[in-house]
């Protein structure tokens, strides 16, 4: 592949969504459908839209893209499917069919690139069991691509972010850092190694990770992706009405992540995020600033973060360790509702 | 004085050479950073200000430049020469430091053009009492005496010339939507300001 995606954007992946807080402003004064069979809609801020059809079976709607975050086509198509089909999971949902979504430039990109990022996009979806059965395409530069999915699950067993109960140890699947990483290869501060094994886990769906949940009956959890760990996290502790505690010194990192970091490689959106979080977190004494700005750095397809009771939380590591999740850890707890909905330690 | 020129970089690029900036320039060193993105500006100045490095921006047209006062540390700092005693030596006698909180723009209540006047006349008047105060921190409302066009600006102003570090509570610049409209003071959030009081020997509430 000759043509380098990177050249057409500033910001990619799920850095480039409008900033948190002014999103909330936005859709604040929507109105909301009242319907009995709308089990989750934005009020939870969760990561995709249930719908229920009948007792045994409720549809899971969700979409998600954005534009190129990786040079190569291919990788990027297989990373925004990906990252797209990852809030399926992380409702407990088995994903079934999806949509392309793709804005190409015809006129300034090979047509090569756009079949190389459906390509990758196809291949991703046939992995998750999903059949990729349409799709529509807008001219438009710099490209973007995604998928809107449809999943399944029974009306019974949705997870999401209001599942979080008081007690409750938070298990997350995947190291973070992609923000910081990719920004760090833009600047040509990364090892290639460091910036394949980012590229690895964005590519690696949440699908064990949500076998897993449903085998310990997990009801609270969300995927890790543009609002970083404490956005995502401080939007689980609001909807269910806890406060959560991150241990950031547990967090697992992308390797080269802290380094960057503490260099000033903080990409805008994690201050973005950072402002959105600010109101309603509190940092505790002594937590180190390049923690807490990692704490805040936009990922792409991350991974899943679940609250698991603390009596079955050494099974479920043990399960993700031995299903290929190897650096899934314990990071955090769901404590009584405290004057703060995050806390950052 | 060392140049950090960030002209025509990108985030992250300015925080990078910020950051490399300061570890470059020798102690006491001022720091001078030229930036023209503005999210990037808004980035360098979050950071300092949550790292303490006290600064001072100039704007000119669509260039910051942004310099880190190396050499003035807050007064809130630990002072070595309070852990330099041994027990049976007298102690060194302490500075008193003194905090100045704002929650309002005016001074007092009953009328509001009479409040806003005595605010400004407190203002005016602090910036004579010797020593100056450590610290003016402002919030709720408060932060609004910072902004451009405030009567109370250029006392503010002299009171940072003096040495006094400025803090604005960056939630409350949120709420308030004037992120753009302070020329002068850091952006702090509530651990910082919460600390700063807490180290206070006398807080004086206008």
């Amino acid at each position: 592949m000759s043509f380098d995606l990177l050249t057409t954007v500033e910001t990619g992946g799920c850095s480039a969504k409008i900033p948190p807080r002014q999103l909330e402003e936005l859709l604040k004064d929507l109105h909301l459908p009242a319907d009995p069979r709308i089990l989750v809609d934005i009020s939870t801020h969760d990561d995709a839209g249930v719908y229920k059809i009948n007792d045994e079976t409720a549809l899971v709607l969700t979409t998600d893209f954005f534009p190129p975050l990786v040079s190569d086509g291919y990788d990027f198509g297989l990373i925004a499917a990906t990252n797209s089909i990852s809030d399926i999971y992380a409702m407990g949902a088995t994903p079934l069919v999806a949509l392309n979504i793709m804005m190409f430039p015809s006129s300034r990109i090979p047509m090569e690139v756009y079949r190389e990022i459906l390509r990758g996009g196809n291949d991703k979806a046939q992995e998750a069991g999903v059949s990729i059965i349409g799709g529509h395409t807008i001219d438009d530069y710099p490209p973007k691509y995604g998928l809107a999915v449809i999943g399944t699950v029974h009306p019974d067993r949705v997870i999401t972010n209001a599942g979080v109960r008081e007690g409750d140890e938070l298990v997350l699947t995947k190291p973070v850092g992609t923000g910081i990483i990719l920004a760090g290869h833009r600047l040509k501060m990364t090892t290639p190694g460091q910036l394949a094994a980012a590229v690895l886990t964005m590519k690696q769906l949440n699908n064990r990770g949500a076998e897993l949940m449903a085998r310990h009956s997990i009801r609270g959890a969300t995927d890790i992706t543009g609002f970083g760990l404490a956005g995502h996290a401080l939007k689980m502790a609001r909807a269910s009405g806890v406060t959560i505690e991150l241990y950031m010194k547990n967090v697992p990192l992308l390797d080269g992540t802290y380094s960057l970091a503490e260099q000033g490689c903080i990409p805008g959106a994690a201050f973005r995020n950072l402002d959105y979080t600010e109101g309603d977190t509190l940092p505790a004494d002594g937590l180190d600033y390049t923690l807490k700005m990692i704490a805040h750095d936009a990922q792409t397809s991350g991974g899943l973060l679940m609250a698991v009771a603390p009596e079955r939380s050494d099974k479920m590591l043990r399960d993700l360790h031995s299903s290929g999740d190897p650096e899934a850890a314990v990071i955090g707890k769901a404590v009584r509702r405290r004057e703060a909905s995050l806390i950052l330690a | 004085m060392k140049t950090v020129d960030t002209r025509g970089l990108t985030c992250p690029a300015p925080l990078i050479k910020t950051r490399q900036g300061l570890n470059e320039a020798s102690a006491g060193e001022d720091v001078e950073i030229l930036i023209d993105n503005p999210t990037s500006f808004s980035n360098v100045k979050r950071y300092l200000s949550d790292n303490r490095l006290p600064y001072t921006v100039r704007e000119e047209g669509s260039l910051a430049i942004v310099t880190v006062r190396r050499g003035e540390k807050t007064e809130l700092s630990v002072n070595e020469t309070e852990y330099c005693t041994t027990g049976s030596e007298e102690p060194a006698p302490k500075v008193r430091k003194t905090v100045v909180a704002v929650s309002s723009e005016r001074m007092g209540s009953g009328d509001d053009v009479l409040g806003t006047k005595l605010m400004v006349s407190f203002f005016r008047t602090l910036v004579m009492l010797e020593p100056p105060p450590a610290a003016v921190v402002f919030y709720n409302a408060g932060v609004k005496l910072a902004m451009d066009d405030s009567p109370a600006l250029d006392h503010i102003r002299e009171l940072s010339e003096k040495g006094t570090a400025i803090y604005l509570c960056t939630t409350c610049i949120n709420h308030f939507g004037i992120r753009d409209r302070l020329p002068t003071g850091s952006f702090s959030d509530m651990y910082q300001i919460v600390n700063i009081l807490r180290d206070a020997d006398h807080i004086i509430c206008p």
